[in-house]
């Protein structure tokens, strides 16, 4: 690769959860690691246009950022001033070198970022937020751009949480075997409010979002990875968003409306990362014990699946959709399961069925039940059920692309009033 | 090492409505948290504080020194105690916290230097 701005690009990509794992390692400084990585990338496009790309990128980064920080704690020694440090594992073997490290030792760095971030100290929001930055790389405006919310306000919440880190001596280690499950289920949380943030219908079409909620992925098949695709949770979640990701340009059409699951062009689904998904379910990770969100992922992944391989909506296994839902309400109850379940019901069954399976649910707050409801109402042929229940959804929804939607439905009922 | 301070909440009154026999568990409980201080870091001091009905609180207001009866606000949980240690990270203090009786809620809060 001799292009100098693919070569950054794809080094900054690749790397960038690396290099940050790396510079913290070293120096212990996370308010100065980001911006010193920021700055060595904005001179690598210079000099490496000029003089091309050197024979370790990585590293060439790296020593770069490495200085940046270097001189920044000069300038502080000289003010006497001095910033509080990271908590490290005091005595361990920090690799120099990017490249001349064997592998083992940087990957353990990664993952100590990774559970840093991810730790159960910082609020979800702040914690997913600053994984995607420090592990994946993704900008700040398009981090607020996933969570829509302001540049500023985001901005705000990820120097928070850096603080947090510091000041609560949340450590860069990695804990105990018998503590890093329930670690790892918090990596899966956070790595999920990140991935089901950008499906979370924005105010007007913005794909970018789906796109970014690739990036949710990335968080959680790194850490997957760094586990040997062997930890069930990560397994799990990673097949579930695999599946659900893959339907992302069908989801919404030209206008950017939402395009329901049994509506979809399944020419435009992604039957690669079908199949992987796939794969992953098949994992023996998913054979033994397992925790309660692992457990939770791994059905709602199955249910995923057996939408994704169906060849058509008449052709979905709704009955074996119906069980599944059943084990999930073992270990995810609620109103959301139980609505989804009864959506399944009236496809295996009746819509008539569907509706009894609603019958003694209460979901304060939200128009998915109403929705659902005038939905099948619709089918049974009670029309005058189904408009107040579209008018009940109506008065509960707050997003645009799913308020026409319900418009729409209630429409086609008939002129009747 | 980073100092922490455990700030122990629980329902007023509910301790002493206890029987010896469920009071135990309580004994246990503070010594498990010393007991994982001590292997782990250092405990600095520690007191379990007596009911809000005998705070006082000292505000100035105006330029006047105001006497109230009572804490700084009427709530269902109380600051009922606290310690203060030196433990390596939050996953510790973590860890210590969890020791302590599961009727609390334990709020952790690092210390900071102050200096002129």
């Amino acid at each position: 690769m001799t292009d100098p701005h693919a070569a950054l690009d794809a080094t900054v990509r690749e790397e960038w959860g690396r290099l940050v794992a790396l510079l913290l390692a070293r120096h212990r400084r996370l308010d100065l690691v980001e911006d010193a990585l920021a700055d060595a990338v904005e001179s690598a496009a210079r000099v490496w246009a000029e003089r091309g790309v050197p024979h370790n990128p990585p590293a060439w980064l790296h020593t770069v950022a490495s200085r940046r920080i270097v001189d920044r704690l000069r300038a502080e020694t000289m003010h006497q001033r001095r910033m509080p440090l990271l908590v490290t594992d005091a005595e361990r073997q920090v690799p120099a070198e990017v490249m001349a490290d064997p592998g083992g030792l940087i990957e353990d760095e990664l993952l100590r970022l990774v559970l840093m971030c991810a730790h159960p100290a910082l609020a979800p929001e702040a914690a997913s937020a600053l994984a995607l930055r420090l592990v994946v790389g993704v900008s700040t405006p398009d981090i607020a751009r996933l969570f829509l919310v302001s540049e500023s306000t985001m901005a705000a919440r990820i120097t928070r949480a850096k603080k947090k880190v510091v000041g609560a001596g949340i450590p860069f280690t990695v804990p105990s075997e018998e503590d890093l499950p329930g670690r790892l289920d918090t990596v899966a949380q956070i790595g999920y409010l990140a991935f089901t943030a950008g499906y979370a219908p924005g105010s007007g079409p913005d794909l970018l979002r789906a796109e970014l909620a690739g990036s949710a992925i990335e968080l959680v098949s790194v850490t997957d990875d760094l586990r040997g695709q062997d930890e069930p949770v990560l397994v799990a979640l990673r097949a579930l968003m695999g599946f659900q990701h893959s339907r992302r340009e069908a989801r919404v059409d030209a206008e950017g409306e939402l395009v329901l699951l049994a509506d979809q062009d399944r020419s435009l689904w992604h039957h690669d990362e079908i199949a992987a998904a796939r794969d992953r379910l098949m994992s023996p990770a998913l054979l033994g014990p397992m925790t309660v969100p692992a457990a939770a992922y791994a059905l709602q992944a199955r249910i995923a699946g057996e939408h994704a391989l169906a060849p058509s909506t008449e052709a979905t296994n709704w009955s074996r959709i119906v069980a599944l839902y059943d084990l999930l309400l073992q270990v995810m109850p609620g109103p959301p399961t139980e609505v989804a379940r009864a959506v399944a019901v009236a496809e295996a069954e009746s819509p008539a069925a569907g509706l009894a399976a609603l019958a003694d649910l209460d979901w304060p707050g939200s128009h998915r039940l109403p929705a659902v409801r005038a939905e099948l109402f619709a089918r049974v042929g009670d029309p005058e059920s189904a408009r107040s229940s579209y008018d009940e959804a109506l008065a509960l929804c707050r997003n645009d692309a799913e308020r026409t939607h319900l418009m729409e439905r209630r429409s086609a009922l008939g002129a009747s009033r | 090492m980073k100092r922490y301070v455990f700030l122990i909440a629980y329902e007023a009154g509910h301790f002493d409505r206890l029987t010896p026999a469920e009071q135990e568990p309580f004994f246990t409980a503070h010594q498990a948290f010393s007991d994982y201080v001590a292997a782990h870091g250092s405990e600095l001091g520690s007191a379990a504080l007596a009911d809000t009905d005998t705070a006082t609180t000292v505000r100035h207001v105006d330029g006047a020194t105001t006497i109230s009866d009572g804490p700084f606000a009427e709530t269902v949980e109380m600051i009922g105690g606290y310690y203060d240690a030196e433990l390596p990270d939050m996953d510790h203090a973590i860890a210590a916290a969890a020791l302590l009786p599961p009727s609390y809620s334990v709020e952790i809060r690092p210390t900071v230097i102050i200096s002129r």
